[in-house]
């Protein structure tokens, strides 16, 4: 196809406009984080000042944002953890195993996606008040592994199903054991698929707010949820505010770029079925 | 074939036991695996369903002691609340402009980046950030643009001769404002979905239609389009699924308002459940919406099915 | 050693049809078997069971004296070569090979004897520390078989482990082999779909349809007394001339009509009797082509000629009929010329048109 340059032209216009609308508000939420008090808000804007690490000072130890930290670390961690020990292994035998009803057990797993979160939320609400898991890490960390496990089941599969099965039968006839196969030759294949679908799943635990709104205790709030509250008061604290989003998005975005390969091959195996 | 064949088998006491466990673990082994998110899920998903279910058919509060059963009350209630069916309204518009508008512009910047050269993994990579931003900070960040007084947005408009707008404050622009975020926020999960689509197109058809001397026009709505049908389907599935929940976005911009003009069912259920201590109807009211998405997932999965079939 | 298929069924949960039908068979020790049949016909799956990778739902599997039927396959001392997939990808050539070695908790330096003779023995010792990345398909091929040598198993499966590699390349691999089936004098089950490698290889062939077995025997007894219809057609390039008619007596003996043309029958045909209806075939290789006609020559018109090298195929008209005769390069002919077709009997085939099976004399 030969592609004029007035239709290349055009598309780096465009594509380049819609660049632009992406990175501007990202950054001038992410400097406002650096900016002192009196000049947090301010038309025009000002994109050159003196830098300053006093908001995040405040929100770390006046507003306790250390401590949602540290709960948004724990779920996340702990909530993917558990979905890929769950999950890898049903991925793998969907994958592998055409046994009755094995179709309809695999979308139906996956159908679990669609779940709107309301729905779960209630009776949660009420179960952990029975249970006594209401404030606890371990209560979000189960509310979370009702979205994270299809999401692992998907994702893997896919990968599971890119590698022959001829590569662990080869392994059990040569005296190995199954799980021993699964260990030492199918695992070290699947490994960048595990660490995209860990990625993805930690976004979306990191991220989480409406669970982690009414899930969430006290002492158990998560970043998200600790972001929304500078909103409610009567002034808003802009930089304290954008401090706290720029510790939210900074991990994602790093791991984001690092792995980005891996997450979009991820994202569209899933996808592309 | 020769006589050799006849050597017979001894099945007794201990063998026969070993025997028989290694066909049931080889008959079996797939329960294994599957066993664990099996039960997981049935903890953390459908008992939560089947809980909810039955919640909804009780009269229940976060204090009551008593909890009668009022069999369809609590769904008559919500049916019947002229607020329920504003809401209703205002989420089938929300999903309808920002999944159209997302799938619009995403798949229109997919399809120009295939007409460039340089720069492309930058695109890609800018155009995957707002995905992994927690949607609170895109709607606090957005926020801030949007501030009548002092943000980005109304100081560009000025600068235009403009008049400036209380975007999130007015019934005329809220709605718009709002839906304009979660497409921001979105298209570019179309945009991934179809970029990778478009890579895996096969060269075969587009040489031939080349040769014949087919317009690029007739070439997309005719090889394109049909070869990229289940993954635009599957993208619009879960984008639709996706925004009729919406909440985290409305809640930090417009918590609903103003004057409900944004208010939508997730919030809806939410303020019924836990400001106004309707346990039971917020139950019911998210029955509703879940059976809405099931039979709208359905006829999407239906529609996908038939047309992988076909091929 | 020695493997027995004993009454083996096989069907899979989500197929309708039997993969693997009443299969019964005796591979002898040291014998080179191989199972030959069209793309679907139950070979994998016959030697799936074998290695224990799938579980017939009756019958047995002997290796030697062994029941291995309830076996797992990591017990059973057998290597498999598989159709799509040749070294794990993970490892370095030297660690494919050494992998099998592993599980068996043996010292180093006696792996890395082992490793680096095996490798030797299919010529890949001078890739040991090249990555899967870095080895080509054949070599790849290699690897595998060096893999499945070193554990010295009982016996070998290979499940077309050729198919996917160029002519060449696969001329030169199945010659390999034969020659280490020759010196390591382990019985090998080789399976294929290509007729002309399962001839050049076994020692004793099995032709397999739709999951029954349907001869046994030695490639000339599977090629020159073909049991039944299915496999005088399957095996042979170019294939079998066949026709379907009736059986008639004539003078003292018996005749074939093949509905226009009338052909005497050799007395080699002990089942064939009047008004028997038949399917009546002949190689290609044993049709002449005559420009003077005898009696009992049937008279035709060449239609097309494909050259092959030393030799060309003719198709030649008669009637309705088109005969295919395969006949010296050098051998004048031109498309339109009228010829005589002259068969030799001993090429001929007679099988009963309602079972299929043969009527010749059986050995
Ligand atoms: N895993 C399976 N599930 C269902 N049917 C199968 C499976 N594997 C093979 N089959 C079916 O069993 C029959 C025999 O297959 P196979 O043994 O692979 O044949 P071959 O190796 O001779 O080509 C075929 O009809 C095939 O479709
Ligand atoms: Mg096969």
């Amino acid at each position: 196809m030969t592609i004029s340059l007035r239709q290349r032209l055009s598309a780096y216009v465009i594509l380049g406009i819609l660049a632009l609308l992406i990175v501007i508000p990202l950054i001038a939420g992410a400097l406002t984080a650096f900016k002192p008090q009196i000049i947090w808000v301010s038309s025009p804007p000002i994109w050159i000042f003196q830098p300053t690490l006093e908001n995040f000072e405040f929100v770390f130890i006046q507003r306790q944002n250390l401590l949602h930290l540290r709960n948004s670390l724990i779920i996340a961690t702990g909530s993917v953890t558990i979905a890929l020990i769950l999950g890898v292994p049903a991925a793998y035998a969907l994958a592998r195993f055409r046994f009755r009803g094995s179709k309809g057990l695999l979308q139906w797993l996956i159908s679990l996606r669609m779940i709107p979160p309301i729905v779960v939320a209630l009776p949660f609400y009420v179960l952990f008040q029975t249970f006594d898991l209401r404030g606890t890490h371990f209560g979000l960390i189960l509310a979370y592994l009702t979205f994270l496990i299809p999401l692992v089941i998907w994702m893997m599969r896919g990968y599971f199903v890119e590698i022959p099965s001829a590569m662990e039968e080869s392994a059990m006839v040569e005296g190995y054991s199954r799980l021993q196969a699964l260990r030492k030759v199918v695992l070290p294949v699947v490994t960048p698929g595990i660490i995209a679908t860990a990625l993805l799943n930690f976004i979306f635990a990191w991220n989480e707010y409406f669970l982690a709104l009414i899930l969430g205790g006290r002492d158990t709030s998560t970043l998200p949820v600790a972001a929304a509250t500078y909103v409610g008061r009567a002034r808003v604290e802009w930089g304290n505010l954008f401090a706290v989003n720029l510790i939210i998005m900074l991990p994602v975005i790093i791991l984001t770029i690092i792995l980005r390969r891996q997450l979009v091959k991820g994202l569209a195996l899933g996808l592309v079925e | 074939m020769t006589a050799s064949t006849e050597v017979k088998p001894v099945a007794t006491g201990a063998g026969a036991f070993r025997r028989w466990l290694y066909r049931m673990s080889q008959k079996y082994v797939h329960w294994f695996f599957i066993a664990p998110a099996l039960i997981a899920v049935l903890v953390v998903a459908i008992y939560p369903i089947v809980y909810s279910t039955g919640l909804s058919f009780f009269r229940v509060t976060f204090d009551s002691r008593e909890r009668p059963f009022v069999l369809f009350e609590n769904f008559a209630w919500v049916l019947s609340d002229p607020d329920y069916r504003v809401v209703f309204g205002n989420t089938l518009l929300y999903v309808f402009v920002t999944v159209s508008g997302a799938f619009v512009l995403g798949f229109g910047a997919a399809l120009l980046l295939r007409r460039i050269t340089a720069g492309r993994n930058w695109l890609r990579l800018i155009l995957l950030l707002p995905l992994t931003i927690a949607p609170i900070v895109v709607g606090l960040t957005w926020n801030w643009m949007l501030d009548p007084l002092f943000g980005l947005i109304n100081w560009i408009l000025t600068g235009l001769g403009l008049p400036p707008q209380t975007w999130l404050a007015s019934t005329s622009t809220a709605r718009i404002a709002v839906m304009l975020v979660d497409i921001w926020q979105w298209y570019p999960l179309i945009f991934l979905i179809m970029d990778a689509g478009l890579s895996g197109l096969p060269r075969a058809p587009y040489e031939s239609a080349r040769l014949e001397g087919a317009s690029e026009w007739t070439i997309f709505r005719r090889i394109t389009l049909p070869l990229l049908r289940p993954v635009i389907l599957v993208a619009l599935l879960l984008r639709t699924v996706d925004a009729f929940r919406t909440f985290d976005l409305v809640r930090v911009m417009t918590d609903g308002g103003p004057a409900y003009t944004t208010e939508t069912l997730s919030l809806y259920l939410y303020r019924t459940a836990f400001n106004f201590n309707k346990l039971s109807r917020a139950g019911a009211g998210s029955m509703i919406m879940l059976l809405v998405i099931g039979i709208i997932s359905a006829l999407m999965f239906r529609y996908l099915y038939r047309d992988v079939e076909r091929r | 050693m020695k493997v027995v298929l004993q009454d083996l069924v096989k069907q899979y949960p989500s197929s309708s049809s039997v993969a693997v039908n009443h299969v019964n068979l005796t591979i002898d020790n040291g014998e080179l078997a191989v199972f030959l049949g069209p793309s679907g016909c139950g070979k994998t799956t016959t030697m799936r069971i074998i290695a224990g990778l799938e579980t017939p739902d009756s019958g047995h599997v002997f290796i030697g004296e062994r029941d291995v039927t309830d076996l797992a396959s990591k017990d059973r001392r057998v290597a498999m070569v598989f159709q799509n997939f040749s070294m794990y990808p993970s490892m370095t050539v030297y660690e494919n090979i050494a992998f099998p070695l592993q599980v068996l908790k043996l010292s180093k330096d006696e792996i890395d004897r082992q490793v680096k003779e095996a490798a030797g023995l299919v010529g890949v010792g001078h890739l040991l520390q090249r990555s899967s990345r870095q080895v080509s398909g054949g070599e790849a091929q290699r690897v595998a078989l060096a893999r499945s040598m070193v554990r010295r198993p009982e016996v070998f499966l290979m499940d077309e482990p050729l198919s996917s590699l160029d002519a060449k390349l696969r001329i030169q691999l199945r010659m390999e082999i034969k020659r280490l089936h020759q010196e390591t004098g382990t019985t090998v089950i080789f399976v294929t779909h290509d007729q002309e490698e399962a001839m050049s290889l076994g020692d004793k062939i099995v032709v397999m349809d739709h999951g029954n077995v349907q001869q046994v025997g030695t490639p000339q007894e599977v090629f020159f007394n073909p049991r039944n219809v299915f496999v005088a057609n399957f095996v042979g390039t170019p294939t079998m001339n066949m026709f379907d008619g009736t059986i008639k007596p004539n003078g003292g003996g018996l005749c074939v009509d093949l509905a226009g043309i009338e052909l005497k029958l050799p007395d080699r045909f002990p089942g064939a009797g009047p008004g028997m209806p038949v399917t009546w075939g002949v190689r290609p290789e044993s049709v002449k082509i005559a420009d003077e006609g005898q009696p009992g020559d049937v008279p035709g018109t060449i239609e097309l000629i494909e050259a092959l090298g030393s030799r060309q195929q003719v198709f030649v008209r008669a009637g309705d009929k088109l005969f295919s005769a395969m006949i010296d390069a050098l051998h004048p002919v031109r498309v339109g010329e009228r010829v005589h077709l002259r068969f030799d009997h001993r090429g001929t085939h007679l099988f009963n048109a309602q079972t299929g099976l043969s009527l010749a004399e059986q050995h």
